[in-house]
């Protein structure tokens, strides 16, 4: 009977064969576009404050020499990020308006799709001067890890509450202009090696990992005798 | 001895469904993240970082192929071959984390980078790799088994789904 339906046992390699190139050939097909897609496009739109050269992190009072330089890697979404900028980000904004350093943000977003559409967000904030208000504003009020809190008609309401009401913005966050710029930042800092968020460099050199994330009074430190 | 042989298969099914489960979740929890996956392969600070990204992105896709093919139980011994592989790959590559003082979150199942000092996991996530490697070695040395569309080609209906 059995014996019938399989006379030469070749059908049976057949099915196995035919299910093993569906698996990898449907496997290859998802690869390939996304091992395509993690290359830096040079063609993307980018907010005027974004710095191509210094990895294209979020540059403020580029012009200044002669002045600690401060690169701050970090994802909208992680808690540890927001105890940082609860901690030292007043500290930083000072520094900035006081043209005391140079500060430059990476918004990487290796948590996922919130994390992205938030760093579009806060790149389109920077079109209307607002970026470092918009930074603060969402660690303020950041939510659980995807809970789906941050899609983009709350990151147009959020940016309502400082001022931010032109058209311009909203277009920017609902079409996602700068989900380039996205990939490109995040892609840098894969580069750099950068593995944990928050890392903060000063003058190249990373600080200490121990005592300068958890403590204002450390981290001034650090930033007084670069 | 036969009292194995009628075992065997059903030990087989076991082995393949738990490898291939792991496996397929493992890159199946990656795969949304990929940015978090190719952090998880440099924290290892073991490769360029170029091939660290590359290997990042590519791993995932792999351990959902291999996954997908063991649950299928096509290809079954090649497929616990490359399964094998990978834990072996990552024994050593969590063995030297840990005698090198790195403090990171293996990225097993998402996740992954540096972690604080003492939250590591290292005898656990080798412990585990090893059952696992010891499972591929078992469907190495006896691919038949129950459910899978790969059949016995001296028995025309060894494992047919009845």
């Amino acid at each position: 009977m059995a014996q019938a339906k399989k006379p030469n046992g070749g059908k049976d390699n057949f099915t196995r064969n035919l299910v093993i190139a569906v698996v990898v050939g449907v496997v290859l097909i998802m690869l390939v576009p996304t091992v395509l897609s993690k290359k830096s496009d040079t063609s993307a739109a980018i907010p005027s404050s974004v710095s191509v050269e210094d990895g294209y992190g979020m540059v403020f009072n580029k012009e200044l020499t002669g002045v600690p330089f401060i690169e701050i890697y970090e994802d909208f979404q992680c808690p540890a990020c927001a105890r940082f900028e609860s901690i030292s980000g007043e500290y930083i904004e000072d520094l900035i308006k006081t043209k005391k350093a140079k500060v430059a943000f990476h918004m990487l977003s290796f948590l996922g799709g919130e994390s992205q559409l938030a760093a579009n967000a806060a790149a389109c904030s920077a079109d209307q001067g607002k970026f470092i208000e918009f930074h603060k504003t969402l660690y303020a009020n950041q939510p659980a890890e995807n809970s789906g809190a941050w899609s983009t008609q709350y990151l147009t309401t959020l940016a309502l509450g400082l001022g931010i009401s032109s058209p311009d913005y909203d277009k920017c966050v609902q079409n996602q202009d700068y989900m380039g710029w996205v990939k490109n930042v995040a892609e840098e800092g894969a580069k750099r090696n950068v593995n944990s968020t928050p890392t903060v460099f000063i003058n190249g050199k990373e600080i200490d990992r121990n005592k300068a994330y958890n403590s204002l009074g450390e981290f001034m430190l650090a930033v007084e005798k670069a | 001895m036969s009292k194995f042989i009628k075992v065997q298969p059903w030990l087989g099914l076991i082995a393949r469904l738990t490898l291939g489960g792991v496996l397929f979740a493992a890159g199946y929890l990656k795969i949304g993240t990929l940015d978090k996956s190719q952090m998880a392969v440099r924290a290892y600070e073991l490769l360029p970082i170029s091939i660290a990204n590359f290997l990042g992105v590519v791993l995932p896709f792999f351990e959902i192929a291999i996954g997908l093919l063991l649950i299928l139980g096509a290809g079954t011994r090649i497929s616990a071959a490359l399964g094998g592989f990978t834990m072996v790959i990552f024994i050593i590559a969590i063995a030297q984390a840990w005698a090198r003082g790195l403090n990171i979150d293996c990225g097993c199942f998402g996740g992954g980078g540096s972690v604080a000092p003492g939250q590591t996991r290292y005898l656990q996530e080798i412990l585990r790799d090893a059952g696992l490697a010891a499972l591929a070695l078992f469907l190495i040395r006896y691919p038949l088994t129950k459910f899978a569309v790969d059949k016995d080609p001296n028995r025309s209906n060894a494992g047919d789904v009845e």
